[in-house]
């Protein structure tokens, strides 16, 4: 038995990485490639052999990768009766292993998030690129820079790259990370399922960005059918992309929900959990209903392109609304699960940075609460101007509005815990302001938009545009960027630089307002969405948009370098550089292994900030013994 | 002190704080500066052309002016944050501020007012859109089928003489009936000017009124992308007067034999 133990395992396992992974991938993909061209039927009388190949190969790609990766090692060793060894567990979570964990299916959370974390920017990158090349087409009327057939494809990859990055960028590197660090446990509860998640992503983002080089995704990123079943082959690759990515969301919702619920340390108790969990709780908790909506009606949309069904097809029985809702019952909650985590990270940063505790921590649940709630109830709103149900949106207008009630809490525990706060105003501090300002226009503008009578007038046109960039970019992105800058000490063990960080994210800040002002005006002129051309009219409009886009990109790419250099050469970060209480300040940088040498035993909630204070004492009766 | 004479906590201690006072005079700036923007907002979407267009611009102008105290709030407060509650000095503040954790006389009033709001929001939607339901009589309501078409409009007019065109005219102050499809993907019809849109869906039938109440010549544009020549799917709508449609159908008329 002992020397089972200490036998050294010699097995394949040790010398699977991304390298093997995408190796056999390719070997996996081009011999079904080879296959289905040779034995799949085709001619005039095959309309669907093109599709059928591609998404055969994408498949075997995808599939290959994750067994090249080492995903299967240990279901595989189970199944032997030879399941993993503690050695083996330790090689697994990156033990002494250096940055090459990086590289492999490493199950240490804290590898894990900083791979989402990378992966975040890489897509954003990607993204942000792509809207340079649509606002420079834009920045003419009559533009020739891009054909109209790239255009409309890179507004399709431009939109799903920037949700997939968007959904992934909190729950993903904080989630992941921080998390379970917050809360006192070891790492996640399923710290495999944990690395599939990530390298689920990384196997569908190829496939994602072969898109341009097969015909492009020209839909826009919400693939409305039938236009869907015209499009070309990038078609497919959206598609398997989504599919792929609702299982690596829907196992990354198990895992921090269950995390959350069942590892919490000692004394942790609901009213001490941080907020940050609960917010990143709802957020993958909405996923959970909402993703397998969207996996089904790419399923289905794949069936059609490539089988000859008709789900969506008027024809022969199918309907295009019925896409149209099955996207849109994911499409709404998925709002809500890229704009939650960012706005709660917010939540832990502002407490710290105003040295005051979190302002009724039960409002900011009842809000947390109560628009995961909703934001299942509210996807038709999407499709007043549709013509699908008249008589049904009057009840989605009601919801809608609704929704408004718990986000307002949410911005009542922001003022109220700034209130008489001591504000100490460093980067993430400003990226609350930022979002503060942002998420009031996106939400203002949100109101205007749930009107079925004013949405008439404004669906489909730049105003739009401009409103959900404001909640997703302007909220959810910035929020982001706050929250990055917040843990930056604790992902990187050093400081980022705020000399260079703060100006950029000022400039970003600034380009952000000129573009979507930019947008609103066009929008409010008539403009309409996803048009490679456009009305003399709206000229100075778009140059607006343009300038701004510009200016976002500029500062981005300072920002980009300036957490590359701080990350490599920035000052050694003390372990609690902001005086925070979450008990990820607790441990030390760089944080051991498996986190915590002694378990933390937990005595109440991390806000317990503030000095008796003559005039509060009288506002709040149920603190008047302090 | 003074906090002999009026309980702490009370609203008249509450007001006499020095910052409650500065924060009351940027909200009342910052409300007014929201308020201001409802025209602004108004003139940038053009004149109305339509009874539909009226309301639309009526809507986004209340609730403008329904938001705008709300959002003055939070942006006077974090304002006034960032200057009369800043922490000086560019180290970790050494003090702590304030230790309110709660305060339920706020809460409650935070979600009756947001309640409130979204009541006095929802009815005011209803109400608009029975308004655009009501009206004349069916028999003197104009038909035309709209069909999208990868990437052009035909308008093909029933009731008032059997014809199709490529430019829509309407005539003024009569209400219209757009019977709405495609032969192909989802297209929107939208006429800009007058405030309304319904997606054109193959195989499917939507439909969309309107009363026009400008003479002119107005944009309709298609709100959904409908592929390669998306932004290529335009056309104009003619509003003329009663007597001018008439001449106008007859010729219609008279060239569709």
């Amino acid at each position: 038995m002992s020397n089972e133990t200490h036998k050294k395992s010699k097995g394949i396992m040790r010398k699977l990485n991304a390298g093997t992974g995408v190796a056999f991938g390719l070997l996996l993909g081009f011999t079904v490639n080879y296959l289905a061209r040779k034995y799949l039927a085709q001619g005039d009388d095959f309309p669907f052999y093109g599709d059928q190949v591609i998404i055969s190969t994408m498949l075997a790609w995808a599939l290959g990768f994750m067994i090249g990766v080492g995903a299967f090692v240990g279901p595989y060793r189970w199944l032997m009766n030879r399941d993993l060894s503690y050695e083996d567990q330790m090689w697994l979570a990156g033990k002494d292993a250096g940055t090459a964990r990086y590289f492999r299916f490493t199950t240490d959370h804290k590898v894990v998030g900083i791979q989402y974390l990378v992966m975040t920017m890489v897509l954003l990158g990607v993204g942000g690129t792509l809207a340079m090349m649509i606002r420079t087409q834009l920045s003419m009327p009559n533009n020739h820079f891009i054909n109209h057939s790239m255009y409309n494809s890179f507004v399709g990859l431009h939109g799903i790259i920037m949700i997939i990055a968007t959904i992934i960028m909190v729950t993903g590197p904080f989630g992941n990370f921080i998390l379970p660090i917050m809360i006192g446990a070891r790492d996640m509860a399923f710290p495999r399922l944990n690395a599939l998640s990530f390298w689920l992503i990384f196997a569908a983002v190829p496939i994602l960005l072969a898109a341009p080089f097969l015909g492009g995704i020209s839909t826009g990123w919400t693939a409305y059918a039938p236009l869907s079943t015209q499009a070309p082959a990038g078609m497919d690759a959206y598609i398997i992309t989504i599919i792929i990515f609702a299982v690596s969301s829907a196992v990354a919702g198990a895992n921090i929900t269950t995390t959350a619920v069942t590892m919490r340390a000692r004394g942790m108790t609901w009213d001490r959990t941080p907020i940050f969990v609960y917010g990143a709780v709802a957020s993958v908790g909405v996923a959970i209903p909402a993703f397998p909506m969207f996996m089904a009606s790419q399923i289905f949309s794949g069936l059609d392109r490539a089988m000859g069904a008709s789900f969506y097809d008027a024809t022969n029985g199918g309907s295009g609304w019925l896409y149209a809702n099955l996207f849109w019952l994911m499409g709404h909650p998925e709002v809500y699960v890229i704009l939650l985590p960012a706005l709660v990270a917010l939540l832990e940063i502002v407490p710290v940075f105003s040295r005051s505790p979190l302002f009724s921590f039960n409002a900011a649940v009842a809000g947390i609460v109560g628009i995961t709630g909703l934001s299942v109830l509210v996807w038709a709103h999407h499709m007043y101007a549709s013509g699908w149900a008249p008589n049904l949106n009057a009840p989605f207008m009601l919801t809608t509005e609704i929704i408004s009630i718990p986000t307002g809490l949410l911005f009542l525990v922001f003022i109220g815990t700034i209130w008489r706060g001591n504000i100490w105003v460093r980067l993430p501090m400003i990226a609350v302001y930022a979002v503060l300002w942002n998420f009031l226009i996106g939400g203002i503008t949100g109101i205007y938009l749930s009107d079925v009578p004013a949405d008439m007038a404004l669906h489909g046109s730049m105003y739009v545009t401009a409103h959900f960039h404001y909640t997703l970019m302007g909220a959810g992105l910035t929020g982001m960027i706050g929250a990055t800058a917040y843990w930056f000490p604790k992902l990187t063990g050093r400081m980022l630089n705020e000399k260079f960080a703060t100006p950029a994210f000022l400039i970003m800040q600034l380009g952000f307002q000129v573009t979507f002002f930019g947008m609103f005006l066009v929008g409010l002129e008539g403009q309409p969405r996803r048009v490679a051309m456009y009305d003399i009219l709206f000229a100075n409009g778009n140059k607006i948009s343009t300038m701004g886009a510009y200016t976002i990109f500029f500062g981005a790419l300072i920002m980009l370098v300036t957490i590359i250099d701080s990350w490599r050469n920035g000052d050694v970060a003390p372990a609690n550089p902001w005086g925070s209480q979450t008990l990820e300040w607790k441990v030390p940088n760089p944080i051991p292994l498996e986190n915590f040498l002694v378990p933390p035993v937990v005595t109440g909630d991390p806000y317990q900030f503030g000095k008796p204070d003559i005039y509060d004492l009288g506002a709040d009766k149920e603190k008047v013994e302090v | 002190m003074s906090t002999k004479e009026r309980k702490l906590g009370s609203v008249g201690e509450f007001i006499r704080r020095p910052y409650v006072r500065h924060i009351f005079i940027i909200w009342i700036f910052v409300t007014i500066a929201i308020g201001l923007f409802a025209p602004v907002q108004s003139s940038l979407m053009g004149n109305s052309a339509s009874l539909e267009m009226d309301v639309v611009k009526e809507t986004m102008t209340i609730f403008t002016f329904w938001s705008a105290p709300v959002a003055g709030l939070v942006i006077s407060v974090a304002l006034y944050s960032l200057f009369g509650w800043r922490s000086q000095g560019e180290t970790a503040p050494t003090e702590d501020g304030s230790p309110m954790r709660s305060n339920s006389k706020v809460v409650v009033g935070w979600l009756v007012g947001s309640s409130i709001l979204c009541v006095m929001l929802l009815v005011w939607g209803l109400a608009a859109m029975s308004e655009s339901h009501n009206g004349s009589d069916p028999a003197k309501i104009h038909t035309v089928n709209v069909v999208g078409n990868q990437w052009v409009w035909n308008f093909d007019y029933k009731d008032d003489g059997n014809f199709s065109t490529p430019v829509l005219y309407l005539p003024i102050d009569e209400p219209v009936m757009f019977n709405i499809s495609s032969v192909d993907v989802i297209h929107s019809f939208w006429i800009v000017e007058m405030g309304v849109k319904m997606d054109a869906n193959p195989h499917e039938t939507t439909h969309m009124r309107v009363t026009p109440t400008e003479l002119g010549i107005f944009n309709i544009r298609c709100a959904e992308l409908c592929g390669l020549n998306h932004s290529a799917m335009f056309t104009k709508v003619h509003v003329v007067s009663k007597s001018d449609y008439k001449v106008w159908v007859d010729s219609m008329k008279g060239s569709a034999q």
